[in-house]
């Protein structure tokens, strides 16, 4: 029997020691990495290629932060990449017959929601697993993006340029603040709104969700269509900075984006994670990324560091879901029985 | 007896689930060529014994010695090696297979031409089984195409092949029809005489009495007896089956019952709950009974809209319902603690206050979360329900099974709209301290007005909380009886329709 409390006492807050918290590892690793990257090439520091790195993690910020929602509430998405391309060649074209910012824009979020909504209602309709309808679509989306621009590369220097280039105070990019801001509204999501709370919700245990009078479609739907703005924002940055679109543009970001998620302590089952974990995670795939290059190495190559460093933040989530809970074990024991 | 060998014997067996002894050191025997039959309510530790046997769990302690050999460890397969084959409802047939496919699986019969299986040879030898046993099938239909009670046959058939010695069978008879049963009983006894010995475990006594030798109670966990069939009636066995300590009651209070505030007319889900009818008063505990698959679980989902009647109509306060689904029911102010809080309650990995406010977040109307109400709202809980939590983040996987039972009950408290709880198994897997507690809460709620829907396997729970006792059997409600002076074994012929 616990001790009464006062009626105008409420629960203290856990003491959860700093050293638990998945971020926290993160910081230490980018803090090493960086002296080390650092002491080996000195301009590391420098405030350019700083702010190179702001302005390359911005993009993957940004869609790190729709695939953490869309995460917690049980689902993935691996097409964001090719939808990034599609939606990139769709307003490159638009923007190279000087249609007007503000269609490019709409039809931007538009387009990046509706492909996205496209994978969340074929997963939820069919009851197959997102994973799997998602690999269609990005078929789909990759395949409409050769058709429409034939193949050819879409240049449109000169023009959408704001977006990517602008530095505020010569040092902050543009892109990074936005960033810095989606950051900010998805864990004003997550924390503090019903809708966030759903996504846990769901996420954690559907039955329950159900009879708790919860959604599961709309919820889910909900963060895929949060999931798709997010990439329709990313893909102006991108194209912005980068100054062209073709089909490709865009592919291979869904896994550093799903990566970073899962290293910054959010688990592919759902039902928890924060985004402050996946803040750190895209820093440091930004901070490797930095240093391959700092340190020269051959770019095919990083291609493998970065397929290598999922697989292991995958197993490091799995390993830290198993700690202390002898499920490891009892997994191994069943499938050797079974 | 005793010329007969002794195929299994099992010894001083007890076995712990958490804080509940599920097995209090039980002691089962089986010769060759017997029919020993397993009886006891819900929940009186049948089906762990025989898991026992057939190597799925392992005992705390006790002895198993298997064709006169002391098992030191025992698993499935050693289990199966040792000649003791458990048939399940339904599992272990492949359905794309044939029959003979499926007997052979695993040590198929290899022909001459390497890494070619001898289809004919198995073919022949499955049918030459088959009519041996009886069993009108071919060996080449597909399993697919069978029923249940031919897939059983075929697992027997399958089991033998394999030289079983022992055959387990756990509520075969549940979803045959009476055919169907009388075929299955009439295999078993051809087995018997065949010097096989047969563990069979059935709600329907009267299965019983037709083909058992020797019949086992157990009760709690406790065994009350092994009985040759000459030596008891059927009257006896559901004496020794109930016939608890008066200890084991509780003592509630009696709250004045109001009007009927809800009824269901001729409620129907096809080939699960068939044309149910009652009523449920303000103050009044409204208990549900019956066996284990008798549709007591889905009647309360089809009043709570986690599934949707075939026909019939849900009446509250005078008006006519419909629930689409569980949301609706929660406007309506019906609140459903589900049997199985692990599966259908709990949100795992998230903490206690997030668990606690699920349902009351869920009714406001507004989009953001009011997070000093919700810590304000679950500490009244915590403390009202004496809940033990550490802290605020504690993730509510962490908390005992008593205290994770009060919060998914305390979610509902904070339905401040609330007129009837539906409470399924609400003390399962609960201690005795919560559970009393957890008989206060509904207690309290009744004096308040409201009325309480409770589906419960534990007969003293369902007989010392009730009001009003409503049987269920093959999703028909048969009987709907006030409860004063009755007794469990009354109840107990009453589920099991003798």
């Amino acid at each position: 029997m616990p001790e009464r409390k006062n009626s105008n006492q409420v629960l203290q807050k856990g003491k959860k020691p700093l050293y638990k918290n998945q971020w926290f590892f993160l910081l230490l690793a980018e803090v090493v990495l960086a002296v080390i990257t650092g002491s080996i090439n000195p301009r590391f520091f420098a405030l350019s290629n700083i702010t190179n790195i702001l302005e390359q993690i911005a993009v993957l910020g940004i869609l790190a932060s729709g695939m953490t929602m869309l995460i917690i509430s049980g689902e993935i998405d691996i097409s964001v990449g090719a939808n990034i391309g599609l939606v990139s060649c769709v307003i490159a074209m638009m923007i190279k017959n000087d249609v007007s910012y503000f269609w490019v824009v709409l039809v931007a979020l538009i387009l990046a929601a509706f492909n996205s909504l496209l994978v969340g209602s074929s997963s939820l309709v069919f009851k197959a697993p997102s994973f799997i309808t998602s690999l269609g679509f990005l078929s789909v989306f990759r395949g409409t993006a050769y058709a429409i621009t034939k193949g050819v590369f879409q240049t449109i220097y000169g023009k959408f340029e704001a977006l990517g280039l602008t530095r505020l105070w010569g040092i902050l990019p543009l892109g990074f603040l936005i960033g810095i801001l989606i950051y900010f509204l998805a864990h004003f999501i997550l924390k503090y709104s019903k809708l966030g709370r759903h996504f846990y919700a769901v996420g954690s245990n559907p039955a329950a969700a159900y009879l708790s009078g919860i959604s599961i479609f709309r919820t889910k739907l909900l963060a895929f269509l949060i999931n798709g703005l997010m990439i329709g924002m990313a893909s102006m940055i991108l194209l912005s900075r980068v100054g062209a679109a073709q089909p490709t543009t865009g592919s291979g970001l869904e896994l550093r984006a799903i990566g970073a998620v899962v290293i910054g302590g959010t688990p592919l089952s759902g039902g928890k994670g924060n985004i402050l974990g996946t803040f750190f995670g895209v820093l440091l795939m930004g901070i490797i990324s930095n240093t391959l290059n700092m340190l020269r190495v051959n770019p095919y190559f990083q291609e493998v560091v970065f397929g290598i460093f999922i697989v292991a933040s995958l197993a490091v989530s799995a390993f830290s879901a198993y700690a202390g809970k002898g499920v490891f074990k009892k997994a191994i024991r069943q499938s050797k029985e079974g | 007896m005793s010329e007969k060998e002794r195929l299994v014997e099992l010894r001083n067996i007890v076995k712990i689930y958490g804080e509940h002894m599920v097995l209090k050191s039980v002691d089962f025997d089986l010769h060759a060529g017997e029919i020993h039959c397993l009886v006891g309510e819900n929940g009186a530790g049948k089906s762990t014994l025989i898991k026992i046997l057939s190597g799925a769990v392992s005992p705390e302690s006790g002895e198993i010695v298997i064709l006169g050999k002391k098992m030191k460890t025992l698993n499935p397969r050693l289990a199966i090696e040792m000649g003791i084959t458990t048939v399940y409802q339904d599992a272990e047939i492949v359905d794309s297979l044939t029959v003979a496919e499926n007997i052979f699986l695993g040590n198929e019969l290899n022909s001459k031409m390497p890494f070619k299986i001898d289809k004919q040879r198995q073919a022949d030898e499955t049918q030459k089984i088959l009519e041996n046993l009886g069993i009108d099938l071919d060996a080449n239909e597909l399993a697919g195409n069978l029923s249940t009670a031919e897939k059983q046959m075929v697992q027997i058939a399958k089991a033998l092949h394999r030289k079983a010695r022992v055959i387990i069978m756990d509520e075969p008879t549940s979803s045959l029809g009476l055919e169907e049963t009388r075929a299955l009983l009439t295999l078993l006894k051809n087995l018997k005489s065949q010097g096989l010995g047969i563990i069979y475990i059935s709600h329907y006594l009267n299965e019983v009495f037709e083909i058992a030798d020797r019949i086992t109670i157990l009760k709690d966990g406790e065994k009350m007896g092994t009985y040759p069939l000459q030596e008891v009636d059927l009257n006896t066995v559901v004496k020794k089956m109930v016939g608890r300590d008066t200890a084991l009651f509780f003592q509630r209070k009696k709250v004045p019952i109001g009007d009927v505030r809800f009824y269901v007319r001729n409620l129907t889900k096809k080939g699960i709950v068939e044309d149910v009818s009652f009523d449920v008063r303000a103050g009044e505990i409204f208990g549900i009974g019956g066996l284990v698959g008798s549709g007591r679980t889905e009647l309360v989902s089809l009043i709570y809209g986690a599934l949707r009647p075939d026909s019939g109509e849900i009446v509250m306060d005078g008006k006519t319902v419909v629930l689409k689904s569980p949301i609706d029911a929660m406007k309506k102010g019906i609140c459903f603690v589900s049997e199985d809080r692990k599966k259908y309650g709990m949100f795992l990995g998230r903490n206690v206050v997030e668990n606690l406010v699920a349902v009351k977040n869920k009714l406001s109307r507004r989009f953001l979360l009011n997070l000093s109400e919700e810590l304000r709202l679950s500490t009244q809980t915590v403390n009202k329900l004496s809940i033990a939590v550490s802290d605020r983040d504690q993730l509510i996987e962490e908390l005992s099974g008593g205290n994770q039972q009060k919060v998914i009950i305390g979610r509902w408290l904070l339905n401040t709209d609330a007129a009837l709880y539906i409470f399924d198994e609400p003390t399962k897997g609960v201690d005795i301290g919560a559970r009393e507690q957890i008989y206060q809460i509904m207690l309290e709620l009744v004096e308040n007005k409201k009325s309480i829907i409770m589906v419960s396997s534990d007969m003293p729970e369902l007989l010392s909380m009730s009001d009003r006792i409503g049987v269920m059997r093959n999703g028909r409600m048969t009987h709907i009886l006030q409860n004063d002076g009755l007794k469990e074994e009354d109840l107990m012929r009453l589920f099991i329709g003798v």
